[in-house]
C-alpha cells in the first residue's frame, strides 16, 4: 500500500476534516459544456463531485466521460459505477479506464431498474451485485489483480465508495449490510438524503456500536426541499425514501414564496446536526439540477473555506 | 337486419332455478326460438359448451343461475358469472360481440326475472344482428 | 411447472391465416395446469377460431388433439395420423414441446398458440409465480429456501438494494422483495448469519448464459 493519498476527498478524510461532496449529472447529449457549467458552479465549494451513471436507468453520457470532462477543470470527481448496464468484463475494463484518465474515487452501485428509465425493454446484466464489485475494486488496489486473478500492469488504486440507506427495510438489517460493505472494501459510504434525523441517529448508533465507525467514513447525505409537493412526492413515490409528517408539515406551513428558504433552512439544520454526530465524517449534498445552490448551503452552513 | 329476425337462443339453466322450458312463460312466445340445456348446477356452462352453442348456430345465449348468495352448491352461480364473463371477452375479441352472451339471476319460480333477462338479450340482438358465423 | 398464456386470439389468427387444415395438438401436463393449452383450452381455442374464420368468410378445418406430454417424443408420435391430415399444427405446448414437433414432423409447420413464459409454483388457485430461473448452480441453501436470482429484479446476491419498501420491490409494488423474504426466513430459521457471509461472482456458465444446455445420462442409455 502506498503512503501518498489515493485521492484528495481520501486525503481529506484521513485527516479528520469534515468532507463535503455534491453531485451533478451527466447530459442527455453530447456537450461537455453542461458538465463544465455545473463543475464551475461547484468549484471551491466542495472537495469532490459524484457523477452519476445513467441515473434512473435514463440514458446520458457517460459517467466515466463526464469524471473526464470535470478532472480536466480541476475538479476530483467520484465516479458513480452501477451494475445495471455491463458485466464484469465491461466494468473491469472501466475501472482501469477511469484510473488512466486520472479519476481516483468510485462509488459502487446496484443501479435503478431500467423499467424506471428511458429504455424499458433493454435487457439488463446485473451479472455481478455492487458487493462484488466494492471487493472487485479493493482487490485491484490491495492485490493488483483483476477478476480472474491476472497480475494487473499498473493495477488501479481506487478510493472506493458505497451508498447506505437507512430508511429503506428491514431497519435492523441495515447496519448488518452496511458491516458487509465494510468488509468487502468500502472506504467511505455516502447514505440516502436525511429528513428523518431520529431514524438516522438510531442507524449512526446501531453503527457506532458495531465498530462500523472506526473503518469506515460516513457522510450523511441531504437535499434541500423546495415546496412541500416536492418532500410529499419523495416521501410517497421515491423508493427507500423517509420524510416525517413534521417536515412535510414545517413546508407546508409556509407561503409558497417562503417555501425555498424554509428548505434550505431545514437542510442547514440537518447539516449542524451531522457535524456534531460522532462517526459522520461529512456531507454529500445531493442538489440535482440545482447545482447553483449547493455554494450558498456550504457557505451558510460554515464550511468555508474547503482544505 | 331484416324484420323478420326471429332469434335463435339457446338457454342454459339449473335445474335449481327452474325446472322446464313450458314452465316459463314468457310474454311474447314468437319473439324468439328457445332450446334449453339442463344443468345440476350453472357452473357448469364451461367455456366450449357456451362457444359450441354459437357453432351451432345460435344467435344468442343466456345463461339462467341461482341468486348469488343462494346457490345450494355455494359458489357454483359465481364461477358461472366468471365463465360467462370471459366467454363475452372472447367473443368480443373473435368480433362476434360478447352482448349476444347474457348471465340472469332468478329465484326458482320468478318467470319474470327470466323475461327480463331474455328480454334484455332480445334488445341487444335487434342492435347486433343475426350470427355472422353461420 | 412451465408456466405459459395462450397468445392473443387475434396473433393466433394471423399465425395460422396461411393454412386450410389445422391440427390444433394440447399437452396434459404444465400448460394444462395453468391453463393455457389442455384439452379444454384446445377445445375452446378451436370453437373461438372456427367461429372467428367462419364471420370473415374464411375457410378453414381444424382437428383438435391433446397429448400426454409434447416434450417426449414417444408421446407426440401418437399424434402422427392426426398431424398427416393437416398442413400445420399450432402447437398450444410450451416452448419445447413446439421444437419437438417441429423435430419429428420435419415437413409440417409447428406453429406456437401459446407464449412459454416461466417456471414456476401455483401459489393459490388461478395464480402462478415464477421461481426458478434455472441458473444451474443451486443457492437455496444459504437464502432460507428463496431464490434472489429469479426473485430479486436485480439478481442480488448480497443483500437487497436500497429500493425496498414495505416489503415490496421498486420495480412492482405487488411483488415482494426477495430479500425481505430471505431476511425474515433466514429469522425463523435462526439462520442470519448468513446475511453476513460474503457472496462471490456467480459463475453463470451453468445458465443459458453459457449457451443451450444438454444433459446426458450415460447410466440411462443403452
Amino acid at each position: 500500500m502506498n503512503e501518498k493519498p489515493i485521492s484528495k476527498l481520501q486525503e481529506i478524510l484521513a485527516k479528520g476534516e469534515f468532507a463535503v461532496t455534491a453531485e451533478c449529472g451527466p447530459p442527455r447529449g453530447t456537450n461537455p459544456d453542461v458538465i463544465r457549467k455545473k463543475g464551475d458552479v461547484l468549484n471551491g465549494y466542495v472537495d469532490a463531485v459524484n457523477v452519476t451513471d445513467n441515473q434512473t436507468a435514463i440514458v446520458r453520457m457517460s459517467s466515466i466521460a463526464a469524471s473526464a470532462h470535470l478532472l480536466q477543470m480541476g475538479l476530483e470527481p467520484v465516479m458513480q459505477m452501477v451494475v445495471r448496464d455491463r458485466n464484469r468484463i465491461a466494468l473491469q475494463s472501466d475501472i482501469m479506464g477511469a484510473y488512466s484518465l486520472g479519476i481516483r474515487n468510485i462509488l459502487c452501485l446496484s443501479g435503478d431498474h431500467q423499467s424506471f428509465g428511458s429504455q424499458p425493454d433493454a435487457l439488463n446484466v446485473f451479472d455481478i451485485d455492487s458487493m462484488n464489485l466494492i471487493r472487485t475494486v479493493q482487490v485491484m488496489r490491495n492485490e493488483g489483480k483483476d477478476m480472474s486473478g491476472f497480475d494487473l500492469n499498473d493495477p488501479p488504486a481506487m478510493f472506493i465508495g458505497a451508498a447506505a440507506n437507512p430508511f429503506a427495510d428491514p431497519f435492523e438489517y441495515r447496519v448488518i449490510r452496511l458491516a458487509k460493505k465494510i468488509d468487502s472494501g468500502a472506504d467511505f459510504i455516502q447514505t440516502q438524503c436525511i429528513y428523518n434525523m431520529d431514524r438516522f441517529k438510531e442507524w449512526m448508533k446501531m453503527a457506532r456500536e458495531e465498530g462500523l465507525t472506526e473503518k469506515v467514513h460516513i457522510l450523511g447525505g441531504v437535499t434541500p426541499l423546495k415546496s412541500a409537493g416536492m418532500a410529499k412526492f419523495m416521501n410517497n413515490k421515491v423508493a427507500g425514501m423517509d420524510v416525517p409528517e413534521a417536515v412535510i408539515d414545517r413546508m407546508a406551513g409556509v407561503p409558497k414564496e417562503k417555501a425555498v428558504k424554509e428548505g434550505l433552512k431545514i437542510c442547514l439544520e440537518t447539516i449542524a446536526e451531522l457535524r456534531d454526530i460522532e462517526g459522520v465524517h461529512g456531507v454529500h449534498i445531493m442538489a440535482i439540477e440545482w447545482e447553483d445552490i449547493v455554494g450558498e448551503i456550504v457557505e451558510s452552513a460554515g464550511l468555508m473555506p474547503r482544505p | 337486419m331484416t324484420e323478420n329476425f326471429k332469434p335463435k337462443i339457446t338457454l342454459f339453466h339449473c335445474i335449481n332455478a327452474f325446472g322446464d322450458a313450458d314452465e316459463l312463460a314468457l310474454n311474447d312466445k314468437d319473439a324468439c326460438e328457445i332450446q334449453t340445456v339442463k344443468m345440476a348446477c350453472s357452473s357448469m356452462v364451461k367455456d366450449v359448451f357456451l362457444l359450441r352453442a354459437f357453432e351451432a348456430g345460435a344467435d344468442g345465449v343466456v345463461v339462467l343461475v341461482c341468486p348469488e348468495g343462494q346457490c345450494r352448491f355455494l359458489e357454483g352461480n359465481i364461477r358461472a358469472k366468471k365463465r360467462v364473463a370471459w366467454v363475452q371477452n372472447l367473443l368480443d375479441e373473435i368480433g362476434l360481440d360478447g352482448r349476444r352472451l347474457s348471465l340472469g339471476n332468478m329465484a326458482s319460480g320468478d318467470n319474470a326475472a327470466a323475461d327480463q333477462t331474455i328480454n334484455n338479450l332480445l334488445k341487444n340482438l335487434a342492435e347486433v344482428g343475426p350470427n355472422p358465423a353461420v | 411447472m412451465i408456466v405459459g398464456e395462450q397468445k392473443p386470439i387475434a396473433e393466433i389468427k394471423a399465425i395460422i391465416a396461411p393454412f386450410k387444415k389445422i391440427l390444433i395438438m394440447g399437452c396434459g401436463t404444465c400448460v394444462k395446469t395453468c391453463f393455457a393449452g389442455g384439452e379444454d383450452e384446445v377445445a375452446v381455442l378451436a370453437s373461438a377460431l372456427r367461429l372467428a374464420c367462419k364471420k370473415d368468410g374464411q375457410d378453414i378445418k381444424i382437428e383438435e388433439i391433446t397429448v400426454e406430454r409434447q416434450c417426449e417424443d414417444e408421446f407426440i408420435q401418437e399424434g402422427a395420423p392426426a398431424v398427416s391430415r393437416n398442413e400445420a399444427v399450432l402447437s398450444l405446448a410450451c416452448g419445447a414441446g413446439v421444437q419437438a414437433l417441429a423435430r419429428r414432423f420435419v415437413k409440417t409447420p409447428a406453429l406456437p398458440g401459446v407464449n412459454t413464459t416461466f417456471i414456476g409454483v401455483l401459489e393459490k388457485q388461478g395464480v402462478f409465480t415464477e421461481e426458478c430461473s434455472g441458473c444451474g448452480n443451486c443457492g437455496l441453501a444459504v437464502f432460507g429456501g428463496i431464490c434472489p436470482v429469479t426473485r430479486c429484479a436485480k439478481k442480488l446476491l448480497n443483500g437487497p438494494c436500497g429500493g425496498s419498501q414495505n416489503g415490496k420491490c421498486e420495480v412492482n409494488p405487488d411483488t415482494d422483495c426477495a430479500w425481505q423474504l430471505i431476511i425474515e426466513r433466514l429469522r425463523i430459521l435462526g439462520q442470519m448469519d448468513n446475511l453476513r457471509i460474503y457472496i462471490p461472482p456467480k459463475n453463470w456458465q451453468p445458465s443459458l448464459s453459457g449457451g443451450p444446455r444438454k444433459m446426458v445420462r450415460e447410466d440411462h442409455m443403452i
